[in-house]
């Protein structure tokens, strides 16, 4: 019976095609992607018969008396990507079109009213764009987020940059490049992050812990930078930028080309050049502080709103000289040097990089691949290696001085995969694991005792994270995580080193191979970390907006902390680490207020974080070596709180005039010891006057002061030693703050229409206009001279 | 009326599965790779030992009298750990009042010559600086010195006379790159640089 009327069926069909009967009725229904709801009043424009029609409440529409053939529609709705489709029609037919949030489908997060992308909504995040970071392209990461209010940097020198944020740095901050977590050796102080701020579009700081996606052990917070998201457009742009500055004679070329297809295809290109000589100070030449930096980044792949994959190479190359003042001997150098108040090594101008100094390399890659299902979210895999290798290059006697005192390679593999469920638009749920293994080579061929041992490392992370909309106002959101971490390193410890540390009575049972004057030994280490975050967002009257956030977070000892064991130059100290660390916990609560009207915004954020077992160095003991006197640093643990206060406010007097106010409070106490902690970044404001004028090619001037005060709160570790010449004890001053200072910069740029699609700007900066003289707390060289004098910086980007 | 769609339907999804299969391999491959890497990096091959070559473990300052060629003073710092490590120092001897010696200088790590091999050949970057204190001890650099920085005599031919019976110490130190030396008054004073040596011996008399 059914086959007798399929048959009929067929047979009405075939004679209704052969008569091109327009009689077809083409009933279709408008679903979202997401949550597979109906659409309604979304505009169906029949590009067939140059005619519109709109969707039903339940997001059905119907087109009547169609022909054979192929009707092509052209659905559009507020907030959605515009869809075309072409429909084959040969009976009566039903189709089914689900639309995208076009805004969802190109950042993956939350747009807030801004328009800005957030990865969380409970935490404290701020952005960089584009337009901000192009003015840094002559510059270091650490160097444009210093522009964020509570982020600093410890430096070394000046060209050595590592982000601070609330107090906290290295292993404590955790830097994302596109998707890839960094592992670059990241523990030491005066290790930059391997990332050229040119592959990078947007980035985003998150102060403390929250977007627990990204790692339990960011006690400090998360750095993260993306590339510029592909757009679904036949198309071929690129944007080449020029730049020169007086100070230390420097140049950099940065250019990147990208071609973009409708089908979804994308490929991107882009590589950097910078150099510079040595740097002056107002007085003086920064001898020996030339940079010559080389970055390379490509990649690839297919992104469309169902599904996607891409491939991402980038390459790093950054040799860096150290200040040669810097490299002291005993503690009488560092001593003299203290005292003398300017460098003791002043040569002329040179482009030439000599010992001591840095020579990094790194490579990432990462393959990537997603899809989204329907009514379900998005499932997102992902497999990064990372290679870093980190030489250091010392003031050695003979043939030696071309070997590195410090060889360490670095190789990371991982594997990632990520569930979003946003199904149901209030209340999406993101969930996922990590593997990673890591190897550290520490080449024995430096002739000088390993810095880190050789280790493997292995991590293993689960998450989960949900975030609720309960009310148009108010948002919550609640994360979990739970991270395994294992260290298996094989260190030689010196016998003297390994009786005085007391090892063998508690750790005899690690050696497993002994030397004349050595024991090789086979620590491994196993650490279970929970991770907790939860918070809200509540908006209300219109303009005001408060987040609370309160985060659980755990570190285990990085390779430093456990088994530093030696002679660090230029700080003519002995670090020395402890294997008998435990895992720093961290207690994080945040609360951020802000305002904002049309003349007017401002932000507040304030956080308290208690640190359980926080690790620090600190002097404790001396060594009298065959050079002299030396001071004797250990990794200590204790408890330790923060606490402080950020704020970044703006008014605009009129459409062409702004003042905007960036200051950072913060104090940090060790509990224990009821010291202040060390390196914690002064009080600090920055006052900025806009004037922009649209009209007049988008010209825009703007001064800026920067106001940082001295440090009153310090540890006091200053120590004395005897010269045993003359029984004279003599004071080492390593821990009196610089005296506050107050500099003054000037930015103008204006940009040019050469064409349709392409322009030219141009940008003139004067950093320290008066060429004031300073020396800042956080730059591991104050000790050895002033910091950066006068720099005109003119820069020429080109976008086509 | 519904198979067109249906079969439209079946061939996007075949489409994806295919796709996503195909990326499901590269990840297990990527996986299989992984576990490789592990366990090749899981052999015994234990590190190989490192021994300091920059260490200077042993300075001796052997004073020998012209005129008497048993009487010695001898001056010694060990460090078995080398630079970064303790440091021992021992007198031996005492000066004879109005005596004149000759200094020989022995810079070692353990057994190869620091000072001939690597100090003397990069005299221009060295200079080696003296000092007392409560010991009537005068000093001069000899005129077939090695030549250290600037025309300045290295220090390693030195010319010593003991005065007056005191007890008091002895200082040497060797500058590495300094920025200026002079030696003028046979001690030598430097400036900049980094100290590769500085040793105080104290308690050397003059009977």
């Amino acid at each position: 019976m059914k086959y007798y009327l399929l048959a009929i069926l067929y047979c009405v069909i075939n004679i209704a095609n052969s008569q091109q009967n327009c009689t077809h009725i083409l009933s279709g229904n408008v679903h979202d992607f997401h949550d597979g709801s109906p659409m309604s009043g979304a505009t169906i424009y029949i590009e067939t018969f140059n005619t519109y029609t709109t969707t039903s409440i339940n997001g059905d529409f119907t087109i009547n008396n169609l022909c054979n053939g192929t009707v092509t529609l052209v659905v559009s709705h507020i907030g959605c990507k515009t869809k075309r489709v072409d429909i084959q029609v040969n009976s009566n037919t039903s189709y089914e079109i689900n639309m995208e949030h076009h805004t969802e489908a190109l950042n993956e997060v939350q747009i807030n009213s801004n328009g800005t992308t957030r990865l969380t909504r409970t935490a404290q995040e701020t952005q960089l764009k584009t337009k901000a970071l192009e003015r840094f392209s002559a510059f270091s990461l650490g160097d444009a987020l210093n522009q964020i209010s509570g982020v600093s940097s410890i430096n070394t020198g000046s060209t050595i940059i590592k982000p601070i944020i609330n107090g906290l740095h290295s292993s404590r901050i955790t830097t994302i490049t596109n998707g890839v977590r960094l592992q670059d050796q990241e523990w030491g102080i005066e290790h930059a992050p391997s990332v050229d701020i040119n592959a990078a579009d947007q980035i985003s700081v998150v102060k403390g812990s929250a977007s627990l996606a990204y790692g339990g052990d960011a006690i400090g917070g998360i750095i993260i930078t993306r590339p510029a998201n592909p757009v679904l457009k036949d198309t071929l742009y690129g944007k080449t930028i020029f730049g020169g500055s007086s100070n230390g004679k420097g140049f950099n070329v940065n250019t990147r080309i990208n071609k973009n297809y409708e089908s979804g295809w994308f490929s991107q290109l882009q590589a950097s050049y910078k150099k510079n000589g040595d740097f002056k100070a107002p007085d003086y030449n920064l001898t020996n502080t030339g940079l010559n930096a080389k970055a390379l980044s490509a990649r690839f792949g297919k992104k469309l709103f169902e599904s996607g994959f891409e491939v991402y190479y980038s390459f790093l190359d950054n040799e860096i000289g150290i200040l040669g003042a810097s490299h002291v001997g005993s503690a009488f150098d560092l001593e003299r040097a203290i005292n003398s108040g300017t460098p003791v090594l002043v040569k002329d101008f040179s482009y030439k990089i000599n010992e001591p100094k840095q020579d990094i390399t790194h490579h990432l890659l990462k393959g990537s691949y997603f899809k989204r299902f329907k009514k379900f979210g998005k499932v997102n895999l992902q497999y990064d290696y990372q290679n870093n290798q980190r030489f250091e290059f010392d003031v050695r006697i003979g043939d030696r001085r071309l070997i590195p005192a410090v060889d360490l390679k670095l190789q990371t593999h991982s594997l990632l995969a990520d569930v979003k469920l946003d199904a149901n638009l209030n209340r999406k749920i993101n969930f996922g694991i990590m593997t990673r293994y890591q190897n550290n080579f520490a080449n024995p061929n430096t002739g000088v005792r390993r810095l880190i041992p050789d280790y493997d490392k292995y991590d293993f992370g689960t998450y989960s994270t949900i975030q609720m909309r309960l009310h148009s106002d108010l948002i919550v959101d609640a994360g979990l995580r739970y991270d395994f971490n294992r260290i298996d390193a094989k260190k030689f410890y010196r016998k003297s080193r390994w009786r005085e540390r007391g090892y063998n009575t508690d750790f005899s049972n690690i050696i497993i191979k002994e030397t004349p004057t050595q024991f090789l030994t086979n620590p491994i280490f196993n650490y279970h970390n929970i991770s907790v975050s939860t918070g809200l967002n509540y908006s209300f009257y219109k303009n005001h907006k408060i987040i609370v956030n309160y985060s659980l977070t755990s570190r285990p000892p990085n390779a430093s902390e456990l088994f530093s064991d030696g002679l660090h130059h230029s700080a003519s100290r002995f670090e020395i680490g402890d294997i008998r660390f435990n895992k720093e916990v961290s207690n994080r609560a945040s609360l951020s207020y802000a305002y904002s009207q049309s003349k007017f915004n401002f932000l507040v954020e304030t956080f308290y974080n208690r640190l359980n077992n926080f690790i620090y160095l600190r002097p404790l003991d001396f060594i009298k070596t065959i050079r002299g006197p030396f001071a004797l640093w250990e990794y200590q643990q204790t408890n330790a709180e923060l606490f402080g206060l950020d704020f970044t406010s703006t008014y605009h007097f009129n459409d062409s005039l702004l003042w905007q106010n960036k200051t950072a409070f913060i104090k940090g106490y060790d509990l224990n010891t009821n010291l202040p902690l060390i390196d914690i970044p002064a009080f600090n404001t920055e006052n900025e006057i806009v004037y922009n004028n649209a009209a007049w090619f988008d010209f825009s001037a703007s001064l800026k002061s920067d106001w940082i005060f001295e440090q009153n709160e310090y540890p006091n570790f200053n120590f004395d030693i005897e010269n045993r010449l003359n029984g004279e004890m003599i004071t080492i001053d390593i821990s009196s703050p610089p005296p506050a200072y107050h500099v003054l910069h000037f930015y103008s740029e204006a940009t040019f229409g050469l064409g349709k699609h392409t322009h030219l700007n141009v940008g003139l900066g004067v950093n320290n206009i008066f060429n004031t003289s300073y020396r800042n707390y956080l730059n591991r060289l104050r000790f050895f001279a002033d910091d950066l004098g006068r720099n005109i910086t003119l820069q020429l980007t080109l976008n086509y | 009326m519904n198979t067109q769609k249906q079969n439209f339907k079946t061939m996007k999804t075949n489409y994806l599965n295919l796709n996503f299969m195909k990326t499901t391999k590269v990840f297990a491959s990527a996986l299989l790779c992984l576990t490789l890497f592990t366990s090749c990096s899981d052999d015994d091959d234990n590190p190989t030992e490192v021994l300091e070559e920059e260490l200077i473990t042993n300075v001796t300052l052997t004073f020998t009298n012209n005129a008497n060629a048993e009487d010695v003073v001898v001056l010694s710092s060990v460090a078995p750990d080398g630079q970064d490590g303790e440091s021992t120092e021992n007198v031996t001897g005492s000066f004879t009042t109005g005596a004149t010696y000759a200094l020989t200088l022995g810079l070692a790590a353990e057994d190869e010559d620091v000072l001939n091999e690597d100090i003397i050949p990069e005299a221009d970057e060295h200079f080696f600086v003296y000092a007392v204190n409560g010991i009537n001890l005068t000093m001069t650099r000899d005129n077939d010195d090695e030549m250290g920085p600037d025309e300045n005599k290295l220090g390693v031919k030195t010319t010593w006379i003991a005065g007056e019976s005191s007890t008091g110490n002895l200082q040497i130190s060797l500058i590495h790159e300094p920025e200026t030396v002079d030696d003028s008054n046979g001690f030598g004073s430097a400036t900049g640089g980094s100290e590769d040596i500085n040793i105080t011996f104290t308690g050397v008399t003059i009977n």
